[in-house]
């Protein structure tokens, strides 16, 4: 008994540590606020900064449909491809990638309940099994949800009307294609100021960093 | 080779007894544009008078003039006269000159747009002709001229007669004349005698002119290029050109017989003339070549000598902070711009800078007039107002004689905040109210949300180092408990031991000495049967014996009793049940912990 109080005390430090220590203040962001930030560089014609405030708000309220839809109604009026949203999106992005963290540890818990109850009472196996299940459902939700968002981890916005599309990652390198403004892009490598970019058409190229704006701050540079 | 596309008309036969005997020749059959072919008609056996020009869509036919000779064809000898025409091509194309006589055979003059399907006399291997107009001979002065190859060619080397420094590019004119139908072919390009100069880029195409000296026609084409010393000294240069000539290989004998007899006659009678490759050279040319002072040698320095200009601009003068900004600097003038270099900025204050790349742009043929322009790549640092400092250009200026330090003016350029500085503070205005984008939006977009007090991360928490600690050690927990439980049979073993020796306890304190000695029995047979593996009834004296060593004794006392008081009874009055718990807790425990 005094184990299983000893590994409740151990369980809920650490779901108070990582609750607090996974959000400093300063980089935490509302959905909301996001997205009325993003309707007002919209409404001042700044769509590269409205859709990055629109991905933003996205990743933190996938579900919120007022979002999605200005998203698109910025990006269509600017002639920039829609993001096309499959199934397995859909069904992994029901819940914020929040939530979705803590079910997955959620389902850790279960899960390895239900391993040591299996153990040590073989004859419940009934009880342990559907744990083991539901545990292990919750692990592989938040598993799916993380292999949807990691690649948007990556992604950055073009904020600038005209961004060059360079060979090399220098000012004066021979630009291959221009990029629209509000483009969003996947930065694959980084060297000094410059951003090694696949672009949606599967163009690779380089690009001032000044000119782009990560989705996530800090989180384009594998 | 000389290709000679010839339509002849033969005088034989009755059909052409009341005809005159004429044909026509076009040399060469296959030309580039820019070129012209001569068209001859000959008759033979009557004088020709004026022959009317063809009519060819895209030739232009000009009579040269006419001329009269003695012909021998087959054995006979005749008097001939021909009419010469310069034919010229607007385009290129394959084309039917029709004859011009009653008699001769139209004739096929191939125009190409490029030496590439040909192998013309007077050409240079893979290079193509520049387009020019037909030349139009013009005399001109043979005084000073050195002829050679029987005075078929000559070449000449023009350069200044001042003194020059080392490295500085000198223009030169290389000249060389050749007698077409002489000389055949030019074999390569000029080049210069000697390894302390090098000859610089050779103009491609040689310009072309016609021209008689002493009375003969001569085909002039001059190369430009620049020479440059590698050290100083005092230096006779020489040009030389391969050339294939036309010799006469006559003795010196018949070569007198027929200046008697004259030319035409002997041009056919003794017509042992044969091609000869041969190597022309100019005439001496003198060059006085100074070293460079080394006194007030600049240390930016890098060569250049020549007379140069400099200046500098920025791409823009007012940007946002990260966007790169081009720094050029422009070197114009006259020199060796190969030796034109600047390293631009290293570091400037409050600026990144890249390293530079230089282009440059000749003004002539040669490489020796243009502006060459260094591009550096600059980054600010630093918002607010900002200043480029000037640049500087040190070079060794020919006329002066000294070395000269060209500097240009600092600019000044605005750097304003960067955009993505700004990315989470709400606009407050619109920076172009009547963009299209900004109007439609007005009208499209879904109403703002009410702000919430809920917070959270961009990232996801499971890709953050530090929440995934939560669920690894969670993980580890479990893993551990697992394996904890792993262990439990030993455990189990133990407890079962615990328990087994408190009943044997509870049975010696009713003082039941027979089932005290049955129930040890039993216990110590289970208890080794399992450690040993062995069936119960496989567990003898001598197995005893053979793997508890000294407890043996005891153990197979304990059995002796517990089979007598199973079979006879009453055996085991007396017993120690202390000494024999002992013994019975002692093989228990080393069993529970093996």
């Amino acid at each position: 008994m005094k184990y299983l109080t000893v590994a409740a005390s151990v369980i809920a430090f650490l779901l108070l540590g990582a609750n607090a220590g996974a959000q400093p203040p300063d980089t935490a962001y509302s959905a909301a606020g996001l997205y009325n930030l993003a309707n007002s560089y919209a409404r001042a014609g700044k769509p590269g900064m409205a859709v990055l405030n629109y991905e933003r708000a996205a990743l933190l309220a996938p579900t919120d449909a007022d979002i999605q839809a200005n998203l698109n109604f910025v990006r269509s009026s600017l002639h920039l491809p829609l993001r096309p949203q499959g199934r397995f999106s859909r069904i992994t992005r029901i819940a914020s990638p929040a939530a979705v963290a803590w079910i997955g540890v959620l389902g850790i818990l279960v899960a390895g309940a239900s391993l040591l109850v299996g153990k040590m009472l073989p004859q419940r196996r009934a009880v342990w099994i559907v744990g083991l299940c539901l545990g292990g459902a919750g692990i592989g939700f938040t598993v799916c949800n993380a292999i949807e968002l990691e690649p948007r981890v990556h992604e950055a916005v073009v904020i600038a009307a005209t961004t060059p599309l360079r060979a090399t990652p220098v000012p004066m390198g021979d630009p291959l294609q221009q990029l629209s403004e509000a483009e969003t892009v996947t930065i694959t490598a980084a060297h000094e100021d410059f951003a090694l970019v696949r672009t949606a058409s599967g163009h690779n190229g380089w690009v001032a960093r000044a000119d782009l704006a990560d989705v996530v701050p800090g989180g384009s540079v594998r | 080779m000389i290709a000679v596309f010839a339509a002849c008309v033969a005088a034989s036969g009755s059909a052409l007894a009341d005809a005159p005997l004429a044909y026509q020749t076009i040399q060469p059959s296959k030309i580039v544009m820019g070129e012209s072919a001569i068209l001859r008609v000959t008759s033979l056996d009557s004088e020709l008078q004026n022959v009317k020009l063809p009519e060819v869509s895209g030739l232009s036919f000009e009579v040269l003039g006419h001329t009269r000779q003695m012909e021998f064809i087959n054995g006979t000898a005749s008097e001939s006269s021909s009419i010469v025409i310069r034919v010229t091509p607007q385009i290129a194309g394959i084309f039917s000159i029709p004859g011009l006589t009653p008699k001769s055979q139209p004739l096929i003059l191939e125009v190409n747009t490029d030496r590439n399907s040909g192998n013309l006399p007077l050409t240079l291997n893979g290079t193509a002709p520049r387009p020019a107009p037909p030349p139009t001979p013009k005399t001109g002065n043979a005084a000073g001229i050195h002829f050679v190859a029987d005075g078929s060619a000559f070449v000449q080397l023009k350069m200044p007669r001042r003194a020059v420094y080392v490295g500085e590019s000198v223009p030169v004119d290389i000249e060389v004349g050749v007698r077409p139908g002489v000389v055949t072919a030019l074999n390569g390009l000029p080049t210069i005698k000697g390894g302390d100069f090098t000859l610089n880029n050779l103009s491609r195409q040689p310009e072309r002119q016609e021209q008689v000296l002493d009375g003969k026609p001569f085909l002039t084409m001059t190369w430009h290029s620049v020479l440059a010393a590698v050290k100083p000294g005092d230096f006779s240069l020489t040009v030389d050109t391969p050339l294939t000539v036309k010799i006469s290989s006559r003795p010196s004998e018949d070569e007198a017989f027929a200046n008697i007899l004259g030319g035409p006659f002997l041009q056919n009678f003794y017509s042992n003339i044969v091609p000869k490759e041969m190597t022309v050279t100019s005439q001496p040319s003198e060059l006085h070549v100074l070293a460079l002072p080394t006194n007030g040698r600049p240390a930016d320095f890098s060569g250049a000598v020549g007379a140069f200009k400099i200046s500098s601009d920025v791409s823009a003068v007012q940007m946002t902070a990260g966007d790169p900004v081009t720094l050029r600097m422009h070197v114009s003038g006259a020199g060796n711009f190969d030796r034109v270099d600047s390293p631009m900025f290293d570091r400037i204050d409050h600026w990144k800078t890249y390293p530079p790349k230089s282009s440059f742009s000749s003004t002539d043929p040669i490489g020796y007039k243009g502006e060459k322009t260094f591009e550096q790549p600059l980054i600010a640092a630093q918002t607010g107002e900002q200043t480029i400092p000037g640049l500087s250009f040190s070079y060794f200026d020919p006329e002066t004689r000294r070395y000269e330090r060209a500097q240009t003016e600092p600019i000044k350029v605005t750097i304003e905040a960067s955009r993505a500085d700004g990315s989470l503070k709400a606009p407050s205005e619109a920076t172009d109210p009547d963009s299209r984008l900004a109007s439609r939006t007005r009208e499209g977009l879904r109403p703002d949300h009410a702000s919430t007090p809920s917070y959270a991360t961009l990232m996801p928490l499971y890709l953050q180092p530090r929440f995934l600690a939560l669920p690894a050690t969670l993980a580890l927990l479990f893993a551990g408990g697992l394996l904890g439980l792993q262990r439990v049979p030993s455990r189990v073993a133990s407890r079962a031991t615990e328990r087994a020796l408190a009943h044997l306890g509870a049975v010696a304190r009713s003082g039941d000495s027979s089932a005290f000695l049955v129930e040890a029995r039993q216990l110590l047979l289970r208890n080794l049967s399992q450690r040993w593996r062995l069936p119960p009834e496989q567990i003898t004296a001598a197995e005893l014996n053979a793997r508890l060593g000294s407890d043996a004794e005891d153990i197979g006392r304990l059995f002796a009793l517990a089979d007598e008081e199973k079979y006879s009874g009453g055996g085991a009055d007396g017993t120690d049940f202390s000494q024999w718990l002992q013994i019975v807790s002692r093989q228990l425990t080393q069993g529970a912990s093996a």
